[in-house]
């Protein structure tokens, strides 16, 4: 058995924050005698991840994906418990460990806003210690590959949203980091992009061996990434395992997508499942997980279809019923 | 500059608060480039950085944020001394003023005590930049700080035209210890047996604020919130 790269134990955050009403009396009241309460962000998580694997966290806004990153990457100073990643204790901020990790944060950049992101990117080289024959590599490999050769000599701040962001990974990458923590990689970018991301990290992954946690609301980045997650609600860890089995267990729907050649009525779909959304031709409906197929074939067979497809239900569908089950149990 | 520069350059008065017109408009010029040098800042804004989680992105890094931060410092104050310069060489070749020159040893000392306020400044604003680990309000406290430095470091006036409790008091503080006493030491006006009391309280300073500064940033990274996100 390996030894695990990264050993969570009963980690705990609780963060105090004072409450302040509104308006002016609020102010002079919270002056006077300031409110604390305690937010439990993370709430005993533990779990351990080997080298190599890819785990996707998953949870609800404010579950506390984002703090526990911010605990593994030595930013937080957890309130109880134990991290090790690589060996290192991360609140150390040691160089060797720090020289061994990245922590991408979806909106927050490392870029400088007002240079082009090669000054960022030769400010690593320096600080990373980068001999330069391989930050030559490894940057032209990632440019290639993400497809950014023009955007590196231009001013940040006039690149979009997803150039910036491609930018913001290879300033990541470039000291070939064995642990990458990416809390929401893929925020705000279109579908074609949110791809080219996900191919490029699994890429990285296979090709590095890297040890990868990421956090993501969309389906589509856990489903291509992780083979197991960990799913947290309210500070608590509620599910680690494959994605597959609680897909199986718990999504009980698919969607069906379909554009028809001329438009439909209500009716006409009403007995094939729940309609979700319909405009003229077009219509989405929830139907059962185990009869989509079945389904999908009554349609084809009987509308006149143009287009059709099966998805997976979103990942916060799941979420919540993982989630309501659990407190029926409980 | 001030603007007593004017006053000074322009009225044929002889003896100004115990300073002869030599030495006055030394003080004024000297006053200025210490201002520069010393108490100008690019830290100012520390706080603010730290409260919104903007040096997250330092502390992934493999590199001390205090390196970073003196980095930043010296860089600003490069830029700072060299405009401070090329302002006091016009005035002075306009003016063509007579200036104190020190000898020889008060000018290493000089320069000692003018690297020790160059550090004295850069541990308050560490300092302050602690503030931006509790409080997003910072500005209370430092206009308060700023407030006291114009009047205590010598940066309006010279100290001694105090009167004497006052200045003694103020010698309790470190504030004399950034510009005011290495101004004195440049005119020849710090006696050569108290180089060495005043050196040692320097020194003394420097390491109490150190020590402050270590206490408070250990203390200070605890509750970081590396907010922004
Ligand atoms: N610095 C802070 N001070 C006080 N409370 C905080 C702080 N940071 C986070 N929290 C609280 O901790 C909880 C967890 O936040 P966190 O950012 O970890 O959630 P998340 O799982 O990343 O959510 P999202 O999916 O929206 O990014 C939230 O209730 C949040 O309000
Ligand atoms: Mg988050």
């Amino acid at each position: 058995m390996p030894e695990p790269v990264i050993t969570v134990r009963n980690l705990k955050k609780h963060f105090s924050v004072y409450k302040k009403e509104p308006g002016l009396l609020g102010s002079v009241r919270s002056l006077l005698r300031r409110e604390y309460e305690t937010v439990a962000a993370v709430d005993d998580i533990s779990f351990s991840i080997k080298q190599g694997e890819v785990v996707g966290f998953i949870g609800q806004n404010g579950a506390g994906k984002t703090t526990t990153l911010k605990m593994l990457a030595g930013l937080l100073y957890p309130t109880s418990g134990e991290v090790s990643v690589l060996g290192f204790n991360p609140w150390n901020r040691e160089n060797a460990f720090q020289k061994q990790f990245s922590l991408v944060l979806g909106q927050k950049n490392q870029l400088w806003w007002d240079l082009p992101a090669m000054e960022t990117f030769l400010l690593n080289q320096a600080i990373y210690d980068i001999p330069n024959p391989r930050f030559r590599k490894t940057l032209n490999k990632l440019v290639d590959l993400l497809d950014v050769k023009d955007s590196i000599q231009i001013q940040v701040r006039k690149l979009s949203l997803g150039q910036r962001m491609k930018c913001e990974l290879i300033a990541a990458l470039l000291h070939n980091p064995k642990v990458l923590f990416l809390d929401e990689p893929t925020i705000g970018l279109d579908v074609i992009m949110q791809k080219t991301l996900r191919d490029f990290i699994s890429e990285y992954n296979k090709e590095y061996n890297a040890t990868i946690i990421l956090t993501s609301h969309y389906m589509d980045d856990v489903k291509e990434l992780c083979e197991r997650v960990i799913m947290i609600d309210h500070g608590k860890k509620i599910y680690d395992g494959l994605l597959s089995s609680i897909i199986n267990k718990y999504a009980r729907n698919k969607i069906l997508s379909v554009v028809f050649a001329a438009p439909v009525s209500k009716n006409d779909l009403k007995k094939f499942g729940t309609i979700k959304h319909l405009t003229g031709s077009s219509a989405t409906l929830l139907v059962s997980r185990k009869d989509a197929t079945k389904i999908a074939a009554r349609l084809l067979e009987s509308l006149p279809v143009q287009d059709l497809n099966i998805e997976e239900a979103p990942l916060e569908a799941i979420i919540r019923e993982v989630f309501g089950n659990r407190a029926k149990i409980a | 500059m001030s603007l007593t520069v004017w006053s000074v350059l322009f009225t044929s008065q002889t003896n100004v608060f115990g300073y002869n017109r030599a030495e006055m408009i030394s003080y004024i010029f000297m006053a200025a480039i210490l201002h520069g040098l010393v108490l100008a800042s690019a830290l100012y804004g520390l706080a603010e950085r730290i409260y919104s989680g903007d040096i997250s992105s330092l502390l992934l890094k493999p590199v001390s944020l205090f390196s970073y931060l003196a980095i930043e410092e010296v860089a600003d104050k490069g830029r700072n001394i060299l405009a401070t310069l090329i302002e006091s060489g016009i005035l002075i070749a306009l003016f063509q003023p007579e200036i104190v020159l020190p000898s020889a040893y008060t000018t290493v000392v000089f320069l000692l005590w003018a690297a020790g306020g160059v550090i004295l400044n850069f541990l308050f604003s560490l300092l302050f930049g602690t503030l931006g680990f509790w409080s997003p309000d910072t500005w209370g406290p430092k206009f308060l700080f700023f407030i006291f430095l114009d009047f205590s470091a010598g940066k309006l006036f010279p100290l001694n035209i105090l009167p004497d409790w006052l200045q003694s008091a103020l010698f309790l503080t470190p504030f004399p210890y950034l510009t005011f006493m290495q101004t004195q030491v440049f005119l020849g006006k710090v006696a050569i047996d108290k180089i060495l009391i005043h050196s040692s309280a320097l020194l003394l300073w420097i390491v109490l604020f150190y020590l402050l500064n270590k206490f408070l940033w250990h203390w200070g990274f605890k509750n970081y919130a590396a907010q922004g996100q």
